[in-house]
């Protein structure tokens, strides 16, 4: 058994020695430890996903699964590799989805989407080319407040090649003819 | 062209990487963090606090009681009635009541578990109704009778008459449920006195401006001394447009330890902060003549506003006053009270004050409509007011492409050939809706702009505007990128914008009343131009060297401003400023819903929302707001409501019993942008935040209506309450059979 | 944030190890993907101060295997996720896939076990809350008050079993096995839940549950589950049933069905013996929705109305039979 202590964190392929307490969530290690802030706290309890990292087991390849991480704590984490927002982009720029979710409008305040964003990487890696049922069943863990989620399908279809930006051009309103007035003539104000 | 252009958020990289920076991604050396200790009682005096025991404890540095910021804050300056923390009485479950300022959170909160409050329990009103019935019951001393925040009662042309004489009337009575805005963001502020006696406080807000107001009164801090900065904000809704104690609890610790402090709210916290959706009950007749002309509107409400005015003044004018458009009435009446109950308090939700009656309105008018056999489109088409006309209540509506709007959502949702005639358990709904684009009046009345920005050029060609102007998701930013474009050709990715810092940024009264996009967009425009007609006097192969020779021919730096001048509008008549706004946006909607008439459980298949905004700046960003809107409503529609015990305690402050539509639970959306090209817009804009959500709601009750013949009157549509009202359906059927 | 109160944490590497560890630190609770402990944790629901984190134990109990006589043997820390998405489980167990699909979101299914499922704790509206929440209600039966706020007077805890993988297990007749210092056993889960909310299951303190045995010839049996929901994702049940039923030609043979997140502990529906031998159709379906219907009772705990939540049980009842008949 490994006593509590120092722990070890991998995160983004580096690896990070620790001494927090055992009561310290996942969460709060990435955030308030490592300064990787780009994970964010909703709900603090697993209602939201706005604190969506990925992880997969040590040894294992690829970026792993969504899970969340304010409800994980951070010593029970020490055998997980984790992917934050942070790990997606690098020198080369942003990751697709990262790209994609900024030219589609996908980001309005920002917040639950890096959550959204590892949600999405995370499907994509697994099934390159899902189908719009897919790719909502995928983000039904990510609570969205500002998008509608429309722009939000829309980006993950952009970074898996499947389609372009939408591109609808706004409709002209004809001049309306001024409609008689006779009505508005005459007020009368009882305060 | 910039303008028009679907160009990517000036911020998005920075929210896509990680790397924006909110409030709680604030960390200042020596930072300490603070908690609040909240009332477990709806209504009660507080009789003695004692904090010792706290203070002593291990690790707290700082602790605050009510008595230490005696001033009363609000938002409107005619209704200030609150403390940051209880000086005399806690008057909702969750009031705040004392801080702690500790090393960190844990040992903030154990401390509060320390604090001593001696109560003495008050009985509660927790309705409206209860709060007309027992004035004698205070919950705010405030209120000049009774628990009343405001009573309004505004008449226009004889509606009794009209009423009288009309072909067919509908009258009924509408209940809408109180809802809360829910931004993924929690609450967050930071605090930090500099030793000079500078006041900073970072704080997840969308009105700096009046934050740096109150901070600086409740404070004694002179307001040159105060300092608001608002960090990338995590969604706002109208959530974020009040002080909240949090601000000046963190200014204060920090004034007493010398040291930054930080509050950041749980998600339980942010549900008593509330200011979400009033509830209202509104008694409502709509009478049409014989033609399907609206010949009057008469509307009783009664409104649910919680412990604290907020925006409740306007709550109550807002409740009628926005209702006068897309459609002429004939006269017009209406009578409101918002009222003082022992809950978090109401205030601004999206939409503001109109998204209730906007219901209650428009399925009246399919009601109405209906005796008269009369299409629910055709009734919308034949009552439009018309562009450039004045409503019944002195409103100056200019720009008006509602008509174009419902045209859309009738030919996309296949109306003419699908209304009525889907079958059982499916049926389409349309209504209609008309928003401000911000308000005539600056909340605190005076005669400087409600906008202001200042933009810079720099010989580089880097643009820097400078804006106060609160980008809470919406995009501002981006449009003010874009409008420098427009003006002088740079490139919009070379202009930065310096936001919402009072220090740094010229005034701008905050992201409410859908006025940022007008007024921003047209302090702006007025800037950039001032310096477009240097640069171009001055010439140049690039845009950087055009500033070069702009500069060495003004023989100083390069800088400009702008503002938006408060206009005169309304009626001449008390309140009738309220709701006056230099243009008007409309929408239309038509929804689609499918019924489980064996369990009332149904759902909102799909939302064609046509909205006018004079202008889309950015389609991308206006489609964003359309779609951001419509689900927003058929939220509430569905499943969002407020929901407290007898004790006045609010059920489930989560995420997860306080249900917001997950991907799976959310309609396909289809939006539709209308340019109507406003003339007093910038480049014909206007807004498109808030008003797009108003006609879902009566749209899906319309639907139900069309898909098995019920007509629900009261938010949410839950599926036991669908199921009821089937019930009573083939009861009625049944009877008929029978008899 | 809400913060957890102190923790220590043990990390076994083996059921063994477990087993001693919980033995060796009485109270303490074992954290598998933490989707329900770490939550009540921050709301102050549990005195523990000592965690037995099972992540260790995956190369032990992570497995869904059949043994030689068919019988399908699921080790308690295969996550909820795998199994909703695991082939075997779809063909031989649909009714547990389609459970497992439907529990909680995406990354909760990731995290959450099955023994986690099986030993989620019982909730109620009244419960799941800050301390802060329920000291301002005055607190209730489960934890440090005395008063029950759905059943007036009530003196027993009525939070709702929660478990969608719970129904359908028990109308397959699954067996889990338990291990403790005192060595392992087995029982039927059909014994393994007591109508008491405050603890709803016969584990001890220091027992944990290790695999879950569906007989091979339950996995011949016609089933399906069903939730209701108010969304579509995230949502634990507000009421959820499972189905099984064997037939004999068109002939009822026999038939399992259980109804849960009512009470403590999921209800078997009783006395349908008398059905055996009746045709398989809609009018067996409907009768099964009406004995359901008059055996259960929802109560308040869950947020959804449940007079309503009865009302529609015998027309959820009739076409789950009907799909599990196909």
């Amino acid at each position: 058994m490994r006593p509590s202590g120092l722990i070890h964190l991998f995160v983004n392929g580096e690896q990070h020695a620790l001494a927090v307490p055992a009561q310290r969530t996942l969460l709060e290690a990435l955030r308030y430890d490592l300064g990787l802030t780009g994970s964010k706290q909703g709900c603090d309890k697993g209602d939201c996903g706005a604190c969506t990292v990925l992880a997969r087991a040590r040894g294992t390849t690829g970026r792993g699964e969504a899970i969340l991480s304010c409800i994980t704590l951070a010593h029970d984490a020490q055998d997980l590799e984790i992917t934050t927002i942070e790990g997606l982009s690098g020198p080369e720029g942003l990751d697709p989805v990262q790209r994609a979710f900024a030219d589609c409008g996908a980001l309005q305040c920002g917040f639950c989407q890096p959550g959204m964003m590892l949600s999405a990487r995370a499907l994509l890696d697994k099934n390159p080319s899902p189908t719009l049922p897919q790719i909502q069943d995928a983000l039904s863990g990510n609570l969205c407040r500002c998008t509608g989620y429309t722009k939000i399908y829309e980006a993950v279809q952009v970074a898996a090649g499947l389609r372009a930006p939408a591109q609808r051009a706004p409709v002209q309103s004809e001049r309306a003819a001024a409609s008689d007035s006779k009505a508005q003539a005459v007020k009368e104000i009882v305060p | 062209m910039s303008i028009g252009a679907r160009f990517p958020k000036s911020d998005g990289a920075a929210k896509a990487d990680g790397s924006g920076v909110y409030a709680d991604d604030i960390a200042l050396p020596r930072m300490l963090h603070a908690k609040i200790l909240r009332s477990p009682h709806a209504h009660a005096r507080v009789r003695a606090i004692d904090v010792s025991a706290a203070e002593a404890f291990p690790g707290v540095v700082a602790t605050l009681v009510g008595a230490e910021l005696p001033a009363k804050y609000g938002v409107i300056p005619w209704t200030q009635d609150e403390n940051a923390l209880a000086v005399e009485k806690v008057r909702h479950v969750g009031d705040a009541v004392a801080c702690v300022a500790a090393l960190d959170e844990r040992t903030a909160e154990d401390a509060l578990r320390l604090i001593r409050v001696d109560y003495e329990v008050l009985p509660a009103v927790l309705t409206p109704e209860d709060a007309l019935e027992h004035p004698e019951i205070k919950v705010n001393e405030k209120a000049k009778v009774g628990n009343i925040t405001k009573h309004v009662n505004l008449q226009f042309g004889d509606v009794d008459a009209a009423v009288a004489e009309a072909a067919a009337v509908a009258h009924e009575t509408y209940r809408y449920a109180g809802s809360t805005h829910v931004p993924i963001e929690p609450h967050c502020a930071v605090g930090r006195m500099d030793p000079d006696g500078n006041l900073t406080v970072w704080s997840s807000t969308q009105i700096p401006h009046y934050v740096q107001r109150e901070l600086s009164r409740v404070l004694g801090v002179p307001q040159s001394k105060v300092r608001v900065i608002q960090p990338l904000l995590g969604g706002a809704f109208g959530g974020k447009s009040d002080p909240f104690a949090l601000e000046f609890c963190v200014a204060k610790l920090s004034m007493k330890t010398g040291r930054p402090v930080k509050i950041l709210y749980t998600r339980e916290e942010v549900f008593y902060a509330h200011r979400g959706r009033h509830p209202m009950k509104m008694d409502v007749t709509v009478a049409l003549d014989g033609d399907g002309r609206i010949s009057a509107v008469d509307n009783k409400i009664l409104i649910d506003g919680g412990a604290y005015a907020s925006f409740g003044l306007v709550t109550a004018y807002y409740a009628g006053q926005l209702l006068t458009g897309p459609y002429r009435f004939g006269t017009y009446r209406f009578d409101s009270y918002r009222m003082y109950t022992n809950k978090p308090p109401c205030g601004p939700k999206r939409g503001h004050g109109s998204v209730q009656p906007r219901f209650a309105l428009e399925v009246a008018l399919d009601e109405a409509a209906g005796k008269l056999g009369i299409d629910p489109v055709e009734v919308r088409r034949r009552n439009f007011i018309g562009e450039f006309v004045e409503t019944v209540n002195g409103q100056k509506i200019t720009s008006n492409g509602f008509l174009k709007c419902l045209e859309l959502v009738e030919k996309a949702s296949g109306w003419k050939e699908r209304h009525g005639k889907l079958g059982r358990g499916r049926g389409l709904g349309v209504a209609g809706s008309m928003y401000i684009s911000g308000t005539a009046y600056p909340v605190y009345p005076n005669e400087m702009p409600q906008s202001g920005v200042l933009v810079k050029l720099d010989r580089s060609g880097r643009v820097v505007i400078y804006s106060g102007a609160s980008d809470i998701g919406q995009g501002v930013n981006t449009l003010l990128c874009q409008i420098a474009a427009e003006e002088m050709h740079c490139d919009p990715r070379e202009v930065t914008v310096v936001a919402a810092d009072t220090d740094l940024t010229p005034v701008d009264m905050g992201a409410y009343s859908s006025r940022v996009t007008f007024m921003v967009g047209l302090a702006a425009r007025e800037a950039c131009q001032k310096l477009s007609a240097k640069l171009r006097a001055a010439g140049g192969e690039t845009f950087a060297e055009a500033c070069q020779r702009a500069e060495a021919a003004e023989g100083a730096p390069l800088a400009a401003t702008g503002g938006y001048r408060t206009q005169k509008l309304g009626g001449d008549y008390r309140g009738g400023t309220i709701g006056a706004s230099p243009a008007y946006s409309f929408t239309a909607h038509v929804a689609e819903v499918s019924v489980d008439e064996e369990t009332g459980i149904w759902k909102v298949e799909r939302i064609w929302a046509a909205h006018d905004c004079g202008k889309a700046l950015n389609p991308t960003l206006v489609e964003g707001q359309i779609e951001g809107s419509v689900y927003m409503g058929a939220a509430e529609a569905q499943m969002e409501e407020m929901v407290y015990n007898e004790k006045g305690l609010l059920f489930g402050p989560s995420l997860l019993d306080y249900r917001i539509p997950t991907s799976l639970d959310t309609p396909d959306l289809d939006s539709y942008i209308v340019e109507s090209n406003d003339p007093g817009g910038p480049y014909g804009a206007k807004e498109a935040g808030e008003g797009p959500l108003h006609p879902a709601i009566p749209a899906i009750a319309n639907a139900l209506h069309d898909a098995c013949g019920i007509r629900i009157r009261e938010l949410p549509f839950y599926p036991q309450r669908i199921l009821k009202l089937l019930r009573e359906r083939d009861g009625r059927t049944e009877e008929r059979a029978a008899s | 944030m809400m913060t957890l109160p102190d923790l220590s944490v043990l990390h076994p590497a083996s059921v063994a190890e477990a087993v001693e560890a919980l033995r060796a630190n009485p109270g303490a609770r074992l954290l598998a993907g933490g989707t329900d402990i770490v939550p009540n944790l921050k709301y102050g629901m549990y005195e523990t101060r000592q965690l037995v984190a099972l992540r260790g134990l995956s190369g032990e109990l992570r497995y869904l295997r059949e043994d030689a006589s068919g019988d399908l043997r699921l080790g308690a820390l295969c996550s909820i996720d795998e199994l909703a998405g695991s082939a075997v489980v779809q063909a031989r167990l649909p009714a547990l896939a389609e459970a497992c699909g439907q529990i909680a979101g995406p990354q909760l299914r990731r995290m959450g076990t099955l023994g986690g499922n099986l030993c989620l704790d019982t909730r109620c509206v009244y419960i799941n809350q800050s301390y802060f929440w329920r000291s301002a209600l005055g607190f209730c039966l489960k934890k440090d008050g005395t008063v029950c706020h759905v059943v007036a007077g009530g003196q027993r805890c009525v939070a709702a079993a929660s478990n969608d993988t719970a129904p359908v297990l028990l109308t397959l007749d699954a067996t889990v096995r338990t291990v403790s210092p005192r060595g392992e056993r087995w029982m039927p889960l059909r014994e393994f839940y007591v109508a008491d909310g405050i603890h709803n299951t016969v584990l001890e303190p220091d027992e944990l549950l290790t695999e879950v045995r569906i007989p091979a010839a339950a996995t011949r049996r016609k089933q399906a589950f069903a939730k209701l929901r108010t969304r579509a994702a995230i949502d634990f049940p507000a009421m959820n049933l499972a189905v099984a039923l064997e037939l004999d030609g068109n002939a009822l043979k026999s038939v399992s069905l259980a109804v849960s997140a009512l009470a403590a502990r999921p209800a078997l529906i009783k006395g349908l013996e008398d059905l055996h031998g009746r045709p398989a159709d809609t009018r067996l379906a409907e009768e099964l929705g009406r004995r359901a219907h008059k055996q259960c009772k929802p109560l308040t705990n869950i947020g959804v109305d449940p007079e309503w939540r009865r009302d529609i049980l015998p027309v959820l009842v009739r076409r789950t039979v009907l799909r599990a008949l196909g």
